[in-house]
């Protein structure tokens, strides 16, 4: 499997009457062609903002995409013009979104919104274009297509909307597909379908998916590969199953023991909560953003300097990489990764 | 049993909840209770078509000190539910009684001196609380409708101490709602909640519009605020997982009806119900090895709208298991008590 994206020190900032929100710090990853990464992170933790980065669909202003590159098959998104823009969006990676009711035009019926980007990406005509709409709203589950081209949103519930939604980004077969917590609006029974949904077609497309969510349990379920993010940068970062059961990162670690788990009897027991708040964005990053919430925080150093993204030396896989000074297992420091520079002071404290 | 006055007795068919032996008392009995919202028509002179069965027809106790989990999807009324008990709708029929006291035919008056024993904590920390004030006087606001302090001084300590007990720092009393963050804002929406003393709380969803690592602090925060206070919870939620850890008994929603009852860990353990099964089988679990080799059951479909509800049984248009005739004909099924305390609506739990 061939590299299919490459994000190289993204950085996105806000410049607002506030002040500068520091969205996106400096996010570097690879994404292999068919890969599944989930992308964890809570509110503020900059998974929107690095996706729409991607796409470029950064308000600006006030937002600007002040660092980085995005190689997508050899070419810099972030450098190409406009209009080679408009034909990679929609063609070659498509994206959906939390809400499907304010991505689609209430006063247009689906039929349209669905044959629009195939007329403009795939240049066919209204009669091949409307046959196609119809066998993809088939293909996402929903019956009757034909007669339900001809109907407008608010006719259709709210994981029927999503269905439309998956339908009009797969429709000109993207290589890439960015879900923006596709499925956070829906019961969970609907969640379920949508999930199900989504791994038939990933099967039939074979496209690469960054499926982002707050939810630990959905991204267990569906990726191949885990990234962790906190306050704008990647926290961890590793296969699903190593993240999940080897967790290296103490904000991981911290998040998976506050969650309950419904398959376990815990009568009594006292939730292990993260304490503190989200970090203010509005802060510039200086090192680790976790430092203030963090239990196993190292005073004049996590506060200092930004830990490399790197396998610890405690990591199992050359695959599994973490951004943290501490080995979670003993709390020691892992000085042999710290720079000669910062080493000194670590010692005198 | 149309009449609001007369508290039907607990019948065979009812799921009181009443465990063999058990002499715990009942801080709030509902019987038979509705809430049809009606759906009208006509421009000038409107007339009733229908009627939206938000809830229609449950009955439920919930006892001194514990923690009643209502769960179901959006739609299956169990915030309705949560608003008509605590009065906010006139119910269209049926009786709530809180402590021994019949709230459905309460003149205004006392109905209001009543709720300073019942209050609600909102799922929406942006929306519940007023921009425009402070959080000293979003807090104090219950003091004073209710007169309670003639002394601002007293009042002001109070709303201090209060803060410090939800987690918040009083140095922030004159501070405005949207210099806090959610987690902040739902703490100052439990304070005001437990401004008057109550005895019971509604939690509509109070957790489901936080980020994760700030679920589990207010659920620890409800959780110790219930221990000191000796709290009496209904806690409405969707988040399944949530709901096993905090609750002591869990009803389960679905179109209007309880279909399931029972204490938590007998309900998530042997669920009855074949929606009670389907909507816990659906429930994602953080660990990638259960995830990939878990045996879901997908419903189809979706919720029916609750104005036209399918005849028979509820569910029988999304249920795996429904069988041809009994599933689809009236009577619904009615709530049998399967073991002691744990209750299922559905045909098929009785051998046929």
């Amino acid at each position: 499997m061939g590299v299919l994206m490459e994000v190289k020190h993204l950085v996105t900032r806000f410049h607002t009457q506030e002040g500068i929100v520091y969205a996106v710090n400096d996010v570097s990853y690879k994404l292999n062609e068919g890969e599944t990464l989930g992308v964890v992170g809570e509110s503020g933790s900059g998974k929107s903002v690095h996706a729409l980065s991607i796409m470029r669909l950064i308000p600006s202003p006030p937002g600007r995409i002040e660092n980085g590159e995005v190689f997508f098959q050899g070419r810099d998104l972030l450098q190409l013009p406009n209009d080679q823009m408009r034909l990679v969006r929609g063609a070659e990676i498509a994206m959906i979104f939390q809400d499907p009711m304010t991505s689609l035009n209430p006063v247009l019926t689906i039929g349209t919104q669905l044959t629009e980007s195939l007329k403009l990406h795939m240049g066919m005509n209204e009669k091949d274009a409307s046959a196609r709409a119809a066998e993809l709203l088939g293909m996402v589950g929903i019956p009757d297509a034909q007669r339900r081209l001809k109907n407008y949103p608010h006719q259709f519930s709210g994981g029927m909307r999503q269905r439309v939604m998956i339908a009009m980004a797969l429709s000109c077969n993207p290589k890439l597909l960015i879900a923006d917590e596709p499925t956070t609006a829906l019961d969970v029974t609907i969640q379920a379908q949508i999930i199900e949904l989504v791994k038939k077609l990933r099967d039939q497309f074979g496209m690469a998916i960054i499926w982002i969510s707050h939810d630990l349990g959905v991204v267990a379920g569906l990726a191949d590969t885990v990234q962790v993010m906190y306050g704008g940068r990647i926290v961890e970062r590793g296969p699903a199953g190593d993240v999940f059961k080897d967790t290296r990162h103490p904000y991981t670690l911290g998040l998976l023991k506050s969650l309950p788990r419904h398959d376990r009897r815990q009568q009594n027991e006292r939730l292990i909560q993260i304490e503190g708040q989200p970090p203010d964005m509005r802060i510039p990053p200086v090192g680790c953003p976790f430092y203030v919430r963090c239990p196993m925080r190292i005073e004049g150093l996590c506060d200092k300097q930004m830990p490399p993204l790197i396998p610890g030396p405690e990591s199992g896989s050359p695959d599994h990489i973490k951004a943290c000074w501490v080995d979670v297992r003993t709390g020691k420091t892992l000085t042999e990764d710290i720079p000669a520079s910062v080493q000194a002071e670590v010692q005198n404290v | 049993m149309s009449s609001p006055a007369a508290a039907a007795p607990v019948t065979a068919n009812q799921p009181a909840g009443i465990l063999s032996g058990d002499k715990r008392v009942p801080l709030v009995k509902v019987r038979n209770l509705k809430k049809h919202f009606p759906i009208n028509s006509g421009l000038i002179i409107q007339r009733q078509v229908g009627a939206v069965k938000a809830v229609d027809d449950i009955s439920f106790d919930v006892y001194t000190g514990e923690t009643l989990g209502l769960v179901g999807e959006s739609g299956c009324g169990k915030s309705t539910t949560g608003r008509t008990v605590l009065q906010l709708y006139k119910p269209t029929s049926g009786s709530i009684e809180f402590e021994g006291h019949e709230l459905t035919t309460m003149k205004p008056d006392e109905l209001r001196k009543m709720r300073r024993r019942m209050q609600m904590i909102f799922q929406d920390p942006f929306a519940s609380l007023n921009p425009r004030m402070s959080v000293g006087n979003i807090i104090a606001e219950p003091l004073r409708v209710h007169k309670i302090y003639d002394n601002k001084q007293e009042m002001l300590e109070f709303v201090e101490d209060l803060m410090q007990k939800v987690g918040l720092n009083p140095y922030y009393v004159n501070r405005y709602p949207h210099e806090f963050s959610g987690g902040q804002r739902q703490r100052i929406g439990i304070a005001r909640a437990l401004a008057l003393k109550p005895s019971f709380i509604v939690a509509d969803e109070p957790i489901s519009a936080l980020d994760v690592s700030i679920q589990a602090q207010v659920v620890n925060l409800l959780e110790d605020l219930q221990s000191e206070f000796n709290l009496t919870y209904l806690f409405i939620a969707h988040d399944l997982s949530m709901v096993r850890h905090i609750c002591d008994r869990v009803a389960v929603m679905y179109l209007g009806k309880i279909v399931e009852f029972g204490p938590i860990d007998e309900v998530y353990e042997n669920p009855q119900h074949p929606y009670t099964h389907s909507l816990l089988s659906a429930v994602p679990v953080p660990d990638p090895d259960i995830e990939r080799n878990r045996q879901r059951i997908i419903l189809t479909g979706d919720v029916p709208s609750p104005a036209r509800p399918p005849l028979g049984c509820n569910f029988n248009t999304r249920c795996p298991v429904a069988v041809p005739g009994i599933c689809y004909q009236e009577p619904d099924p009615e709530l049998l008590e399967v073991s002691p305390g744990h209750w299922a609506a559905c045909h098929r739990v009785l051998p046929f």
